[in-house]
């Protein structure tokens, strides 16, 4: 099967699949140590789990030898023959870049090689997402069809459907479709209004239904459709539950609707999709029967971490464009580029692209740790981190260029109406800091609860610890949690922020405890303190990468490691006084904290669904 | 006027300025200005009457007005067949002033003016004002020296001129530069409708946007539009529609008697038309009224359509699915809550209600008419039809009678403890509009 799967491809692929067999050989032995607890949710105790993102990892010589001769054809593919304005302007990719795509088997980055894919590892997927991202609608159309189409099948399906599947998919010779949001349901799953009904001969479900903005609807051939099912409970009652099927459209019963008519990634094909009376077998239920909500679930946590490599990606061909606009444009007698404003921006980018490549590869060699470990928090971090600094670094970039930045001659605008569906898209990012600050809440608070009733209790010895340890944190203790000093994980030239880095965890663990204690478990209603809380996570993460990641550039002698070096400072130290500020925010009767005040405003305003302010011309007399 | 009334009078004027003087210093709020500053005026008008209005009625009392007649009433007699418009009232005033050059009865005839405002229409018209304030002679009553000041000086004139005031007050009209500047001519800076004045435009900006639910000035007549504003002005919920189920038969019959047609106008917002939709069909629902609404001076009335509360042993515990939200936790598995020293709620002993499924305004309050409400009703909330409904409206409430007498019908069944219900009702009316 792999041998089939992989005749089509060409010839760079066929070279990659023999040497990554290599590796994964070579390579899974030598991590034997089990999944310890993931990193950052111990950030919320106030620890740092040093052996997960110390050393930054590595790629072994081989495979990087590999992925380098992979990269460059696709990269090639992609400077050379993808016209992305034609793409966006003809709201379509043309076949023939499909069809390339496909015989360079990017339709199979992540199906394993024995069902005909690349079967590549999360680092290397992340590496030719960067590339791929220079085109946002392939970009996305290829997301849609693996990165959540198929997953399911990967993630959940029996031998037989991922044999069934899986090849056709790898191949491209079918594309992939996830159908979940319902027009009355986006991340809501009990409002899910698809219905499956077991036929009365019990070998089929009956499907019915609609779903929208179905990425790929209109090209796919295989769907991963989420619809409720009867399910009759160990007690004897019958309930609603979601349900995962594979549903090919051979089956009778799909329409798809006409192309959305989007704001960017014009290209990618978005459309409703219909299901009525489609008839599916029983074999393709994905998972168990009432089981669709973990695989959603899975399959929507399982994607997130490669936007981080993507935008980077897309972000340093920007910085290229922009700076050679910079460097040639003069005004009064001057290069752009010789302007302090213009230079910010500059930096920004840089830093901003430096941090999010670095969380997006720490994320994806924890990811392929052999053991499966949970790596949801950090994924969501990096998809929210790096979909805010895309849309940031875009902005920043136009106003650069100024006006051509505006039109539609250049790639700009274009870059950055793509760039706009980031934040929205795979969870909201207001979703997934809701996600972000509420799992990691609930590992703390189970570890605490001891503590916290103690406490709560007036357990006497408990109180007088808590005290002497908030009087000894506000006389000025510096917290040393290992990061420094002989044999420490971080380089000396970055002691300062790795300081920080570790004032701030400490200080973090401290608010959280807090918080635990003030809100227990109605936190979940306390959104602007998770967000907080979640923002603050999110920069821990983004130092802790950077560290590590400027650290291992030193020692191994990378070029232009003392750039990394600039870089990572800049960001520990602002991360350093957003955290502080957030922090001292999320104490009680902060005079930095305007929730109360926000709140209000908000509520009158959505009370008369207007604002509410009289003109300023207005006249009581 | 005797010494003594003098002496209490002029103590209340003192103290009125200081207190404005006062405030204007230190910027304090005017309303800390010691509450006998006002009770010095009321001094000055009706002997120690609390609850007697600021201003006094014209000297001569208005009963007699009806019989005789008062002076200068000829002035205002003059066009029979003519309109009663502001152009024909402001010509009165103009006679009056050139026929009578030493403007002899001035204050008489300003005080018959203020009551022929509201004939001619022009209770609201800031001009007219300034026209009858201009009437006075000027420079004549301005105090000349200190003890002017001190002891009220024209008191009658100074009342006339507050007696004009109070009715703009009344009628909402606020005084401009041009009545400043009229009365600091007639009666000086230091004088009690200049008080008054200071008073209104302190007020007035103040306390112009004090409802928050504002009512038009002008009421649309429309028995149908006045329903539809009734109604809005009672849901509190935006996206609630009105529905118009039946408008009445002719345009011309706008009065609520007519039976056949009665204009029938319901509001339903999506929230209750869920939660109609759960109701259990084995509780009854009620359609109870009429309730009176006051939109200014009109009275309209309504029906509601509602439940008795559940029983608590059979409300339905509202608990959060365990496979709800893709994305996050919808709850902590922890077994502690919130603390109680971050708990800012109240301890409010709130009494609950039965829901309110509807309102309707309809012109006639009789079973018949309401049963076609139910009927309009059902074609939104199907489950309607399969819920018994009772109509329990109470033969009369206020007013009612009057307005529409002879339509009333007696209720079905008239249930024992209906005016405590009856209050309940009331207050629960109270609490949802």
């Amino acid at each position: 099967m792999s041998g089939c799967g992989l005749f089509l491809r060409s010839a760079a692929a066929a070279r990659l699949g023999r040497a990554r067999v290599a590796f994964t050989a070579s390579r899974r032995p030598l991590r034997t140590s089990p999944p310890s607890q993931a990193f950052a949710k111990e950030l919320f105790l106030g620890k740092i789990e040093k052996k997960e993102v110390f050393p930054f990892p590595e790629v072994s010589q081989d495979e990087l030898n590999e992925i380098n001769q992979f990269v460059g054809p696709v990269e090639k593919f992609f400077t050379e023959e993808v016209d992305s304005q034609k793409i966006d302007r003809e709201g379509k990719i043309p076949n023939e870049t499909l069809e390339k795509l496909k015989s360079l088997g990017l339709f199979g980055m992540q199906v394993p090689e024995e069902y005909g894919g690349l079967g590549l590892s999360n680092t290397m997927y992340a590496r030719l997402g960067e590339i791929i991202s220079l085109d946002c609608s392939i970009a996305v159309t290829l997301a849609a069809h693996q990165a959540i189409g198929l997953k399911g099948i990967i993630l959940a399906g029996s031998e037989e459907q991922k044999a069934r599947y899986l090849p056709k998919l790898a191949s491209g010779e079918h594309v992939a479709a996830f159908c979940l949001t319902e027009p009355a349901s986006g991340s809501d799953a009990a409002s899910i209004r698809t219905r499956a009904t077991l036929s009365e001969d019990k070998k089929h479900y009956v499907l019915n239904g609609s779903k929208v903005w179905i990425t790929n609807g209109g090209l796919a051939s295989v769907f991963t459709v989420f619809a409720k099912t009867e399910v009759v409970d160990s007690n004897g009652s019958v309930k609603d539950k979601v349900t995962a099927f594979i549903v090919e459209r051979d089956f009778g019963g799909i329409t798809s609707g006409k192309p959305e008519d989007k704001l960017g990634i014009r290209g990618s094909n978005t459309c409703e999709v219909h299901f009525e009376n489609t008839r599916v077998p029983v074999e393709n239920v994905l998972g168990e029967v009432g089981g669709g909500f973990k695989v959603a679930m899975n399959i929507l946590n399982s994607g997130r971490f490669s936007m981080g490599s993507a935008v980077a990606g897309m972000l340093k061909k920007l910085i290229e464009m922009t700076a050679e606009y910079a460097c040639t444009r003069k005004q009064f007698n001057r290069n752009l580029s010789e302007f302090g404003l213009i230079q910010e921006k500059f930096a920004l980018m840089a830093q901003k692209a430096y941090v999010m490549e670095s969380m997006a590869y720490l994320t994806a060699g924890m990811l392929d740790q052999p053991g499966f470990p949970d790596c949801s928090i950090e994924a969501a971090m990096v998809k929210v981190f790096s979909s805010e600094a895309a849309w940031q670094c875009v902005s920043e970039a136009l106003q650069v260029l100024g006006g051509s930045g505006y039109m539609r001659d250049y790639p700009y605008e274009r870059i950055l109406r793509d760039s706009r569906i980031l934040l929205i898209f795979e969870g909201t990012n207001e979703i997934l800091r809701m996600y972000i600050a509420l799992t990691g809440l609930q590992h703390a608070g189970r570890i605490l609860t001891a503590r916290v009733k103690q406490l709560k209790q007036g357990n006497v010895t408990t109180i007088m610890e808590t005290v002497s340890q908030r009087v000894r944190d506000s006389l000025g203790r510096t917290v040393d949690l290992g990061l420094t000093g002989k044999l420490g994980a971080v380089h000396p030239s970055m002691e300062d922020s790795a300081h920080k880095l570790e004032q701030n965890v400490h200080d973090f663990s401290r608010t959280v405890e807090t918080l635990l204690l003030r809100f227990g478990k109605t936190i979940v209603e306390e959104q602007l303190v998770l967000k907080r809380v979640a923002n603050i996570l999110i920069n821990l993460y983004g130092m802790t990468a950077v560290l590590s990641r400027a650290s291992r550039s030193i020692r191994v002698g990378l070029q232009n490691h003392d750039h990394e070096v600039l870089l990572a400072n800049i960001f520990c130290t602002e991360a350093y006084y957003q955290n502080l500020f957030a922090l001292s925010q999320l104490d009680k009767y902060s005079p930095e904290n305007l929730d109360e005040l926000i709140k209000k405003v908000s509520q009158q305003v959505l009370e008369k669904r207007a604002y509410v302010c009289a003109h300023p011309l207005d006249r009581t007399a | 006027m005797s010494w003594a009334q003098a002496i209490l009078l002029a103590r209340g004027l003192s103290r009125g300025w200081g207190g404005i003087c006062s405030t204007a210093l230190t910027g304090a709020p005017f309303s800390q200005v010691t509450p006998q500053a006002p009770r010095g005026l009321h001094c000055s008008t009706a002997a120690h009457q609390p609850d007697s209005p600021l201003v006094p009625r014209p000297p001569e009392p208005q009963r007699g007005l009806v019989k005789a007649l008062a002076p200068h009433e000829e002035l205002f007699r003059q066009a029979p067949d003519g309109v009663r418009d502001k152009a024909s009232f402001v010509q009165a005033v103009q006679n009056f002033t050139q026929y009578n050059v030493h403007k002899r009865g001035h204050v008489d005839f300003i005080y018959l003016a203020l009551r022929k405002m509201r004939e001619y229409g022009v209770e609201r018209d800031l001009a007219i004002y300034n026209l009858l304030l201009d009437i006075f002679p000027k420079e004549v009553f301005r105090p000349r020296n200190i003890f002017h000041s001190i002891f009220l000086h024209y008191p009658r004139q100074q009342e006339c001129g507050i007696a004009v005031l109070e009715q703009m007050e009344n009628h909402g009209v606020m005084p401009n530069k041009e009545t400043e500047f009229l009365l600091t001519q007639i009666f000086g800076r230091k004088s009690y409708p200049m008080l008054k004045f200071v008073r209104m435009k302190l007020w007035f900006t103040r306390f112009k946007n004090i409802n928050p639910f504002p009512v038009p000035r002008d009421l649309p007549q429309d028995p149908v539009d006045l329903a539809r504003l009734a109604l809005r002005h009672m849901e509190p919920d935006l996206s609630a529609r009105v529905t118009v189920y039946q408008m009445p038969l002719s345009k011309d019959s706008t009065d609520a008697t007519d039976p056949t047609e009665p204009h029938i106008i319901g509001i339903q917002s999506p929230d209750q038309q869920a939660a109609l939709a759960h109701h259990d069909p084995a509780h009854p629902i009620f359609v109870e009224g009429p309730f009176s609404l006051w939109l200014r001076d009109k009275c309209v009335y309504y029906h509601i359509l509602r439940a008795d509360l559940l029983p608590p042993e059979e409300r339905e515990v509202e608990e959060i699915p365990e496979e709800w939200n893709l994305y996050y936790p919808m709850q902590l598995d922890l077994a502690y809550g919130r603390s109680s020293w971050d708990d800012y709620e109240f301890n409010i002993d709130e009494v609950e209600e039965g829901p309110v499924f509807a309102i309707c305004m309809a012109g006639a309050h009789d079973q018949a008419t309401l049963a076609k409400w139910i009927q309009g009703l059902q074609e939104t909330n199907p489950t309607l039809a399969r819920i018994p409904v009772v109509f329990r409206l109470s033969p009369s409430s206020g007013e009612l009678l009057a307005s529409s007498s002879g339509l009333e019908e007696p209720p079905l069944t008239p249930p024992e403890g209906r005016e405590e219900e009856e209050n309940n009702q009331q207050r629960q009316q109270q609490s949802q509009s």
